[in-house]
């Protein structure tokens, strides 16, 4: 099967490697970047930040390949802001950073949110705040991935923890991006984003690449935020005649500003609610040995590798424990979670942070079952005898 | 599944990450999967640097080192960052010159004239090649033509007939040993 992006790898377009299956080591980072040319992203603004500059890196070389345009920017600011002009000039624009970085971009993230306009941002985590350990791996903006912008709004979440999930998750950020006309952010550590693995285009799976449903129709009877059935209203394609006006203030269907508390609620409920409505494309988990499991663990990124295989340290103990991974972690899939941790003794959740993820697990399960955290603060990646060690010490306190 | 576990490392700039690189890539020319991790420190030379990798048969559940079964050691560095990981069951290739401490768990310590042997090939800045041709003709790994064939597309062009020298000479070190390996801090 041939996977856009993966056959241009260098060792192949030198035509010398005793393997000719397009069987590659790539970087995560760069599984990135040439997924998101694979996807259709044809214009990249970013500002380079550790562990995270080979996107940028590989993605100036992708692009121009492509037809796209590559910008370094002044800042991340503009980064952001460059990524929405080019988007609402109707073509799949990128962005990508790391935490403080992606603190900057939190503001125009709030305005691509607001008027609706697709773009996806990576964020690559490292040890922080601040410059903090920059080559260290952290779990650190679970958090501010949902809630670093302003306001209530709607925003998706997407963890990989390998790289070939990060070649399919970004796929899948600009299919759903496009599709639901909201940002979507790729969430992963430094530890996923340096790491090489070999990587077989035969098993990865992105499904069809979708674009954005574009206006159509009568031109003189078009309103930008007018939608049917599905929520999502179709977007003025430049250069097609439809007259579109684009604000951060509150808008009515036309587009323009409008305070009137009922279109301003009616808008509101209609963006906030259009991910729920489309829960069947946002939600995705990866459940393992949940059938009988006393103990589940709840965790994501390269931690949740680690936790696999816990699970079969943990067996060879005769401890039965599952994993919950939530690769869609914004909206946190709520039903999933519950059903996943219904009928166990005790959660565990382990992350690279002071503790995170273990807010929403604690919020979702149910009274009496005891939720418990690992963190490592240190830069240092969780280990699987540290995740299995955990369990035996909280199942022996019992 | 887990895999044969290995760790270039020593102090930045001595070329562990390519080593390793080079390593992983003539894995996959030799059919099996890699998950290759590094550590280094936000300067540009110095400070300790280290390249994993893990090679095995198919789909690597955990990419990270937990157990190593060899480590290349070039500096003294580099010596306890691998304490935690090394058993009786772990292999140590040091460098006589740069390594003088014991590396802690106890594995079998193999003491070779890595740099030195790099420098009288022409270039000190091999000890990376020359390391991974010793350690290749111990550990197996990736089939020679495979090493070669990887050196071959990962270095550049003017490079790669000194690079094949260096990886020959490693090989030498292990493969037919002139002469008993020194002892630790034997050159100092």
């Amino acid at each position: 099967m041939a996977v856009p992006g993966l056959r241009h790898h260098r060792e192949d377009a030198r035509g010398r490697g005793l393997n000719d299956t397009g069987i590659q080591n790539i970087q995560g980072n760069h599984a990135c970047a040439v997924a998101a040319v694979a996807a259709g992203c044809r214009f990249f603004a970013g500002y380079p930040i550790t562990p995270s500059s080979e996107i940028a890196e590989r993605i100036s070389v992708e692009l121009p390949k492509a037809g796209g345009t590559f910008v370094q920017m002044e800042d991340e600011i503009a980064s952001m802001a460059a990524v929405i002009g080019a988007s609402a000039g109707g073509i799949k624009a990128m962005t990508a950073t790391s935490g403080p970085g992606f603190s900057l971009k939190q503001e125009n993230l709030g305005y691509a949110a607001g008027a609706e306009i697709p773009c996806v941002i990576v964020d690559v985590m490292r040890g922080g705040p601040s410059t903090g350990m920059p080559t260290r791996p952290a779990q650190g903006d679970f958090m501010q991935s949902r809630w670093g912008t302003h306001g209530d709004h709607a925003c998706i979440v997407l963890a990989p923890w390998s790289v070939k999930e990060i070649y399919e998750q970004t796929v899948r950020a600009f299919n759903l991006s496009e599709t639901l006309r909201v940002p979507v952010i790729v969430l992963y550590d430094e530890v996923i984003g340096h790491l090489v693995e070999t990587l077989d285009p035969g098993s990865v799976d992105t499904g069809e690449i979708t674009t954005r449903k574009w206006a159509g129709g009568d031109p003189a009877q078009y309103r930008p935020y007018a939608c049917g059935e599905d929520d999502i209203p179709p977007m003025a394609r430049p250069g097609d005649g439809y007259r579109s006006h684009t604000t951060g203030l509150t808008h009515a269907e036309n587009g323009f500003p409008s305070q009137d508390p009922t279109t301003v609620d009616r808008v509101a409920r209609r963006v906030l609610g259009k991910l729920a409505r489309h829960n069947d494309l946002v939600e995705q988990v990866d459940c393992y040995d949940l059938d009988g499991a006393q103990v589940l663990i709840a965790t994501c990124g390269i931690t949740a590798r680690a936790a696999k295989s816990a699970l079969r340290l943990l067996q060879d103990k005769g401890i039965a424990a599952g994993l919950f991974r939530p690769v869609t972690l914004w909206p946190f899939p709520e039903e999933s979670y519950r059903e996943a941790a219904r009928g166990k003794q005790q959660i565990l959740v382990p992350e690279m942070n002071a503790g995170q993820l273990i807010y929403e697990i604690q919020r979702l399960t149910p009274p009496g079952v005891p939720v418990a955290g690992f963190n490592r603060l240190d830069g240092e990646p969780i280990t699987p005898r540290q995740i299995a060690e955990r369990v035996e010490e909280l199942l022996n306190h019992d | 599944m887990t895999g044969l576990q290995i760790r270039f490392s020593g102090s930045g700039g001595q070329g562990l990450q390519l080593a390793a690189k080079i390593l992983g890539h003539a894995a996959m020319l030799d059919g099996k999967s890699i998950a290759f991790s590094q550590a280094y420190e936000p300067t540009a030379r110095g400070g300790l640097s280290r390249a994993d990798l893990i090679v095995g048969g198919g789909e690597i559940d955990y990419p990270l080192v937990t157990a190593l079964d060899y480590v290349v050691i070039l500096d003294d560095v580099a010596v306890t960052a691998s304490d935690g990981l090394l058993s009786s069951a772990s292999t140590a290739l040091v460098d006589v010159e740069r390594v003088t401490k014991q590396p802690g768990g106890g594995p079998e310590v193999v003491a070779l004239r890595l740099i030195g042997t790099a420098r009288e090939a022409g270039n000190v800045r091999a000890a990376n090649i020359v390391s991974l041709g010793a350690l290749a003709a111990r550990a197996g790994i990736a089939g020679h033509d495979c090493l070669v064939e990887a050196i071959r597309q990962s270095v550049r062009k003017e490079f790669v007939a000194f690079n094949l020298e260096a990886l020959e000479r490693g090989r030498a070190l292990l493969e037919a040993p002139a002469e008993k390996p020194a002892p630790l801090g034997a050159c100092r």
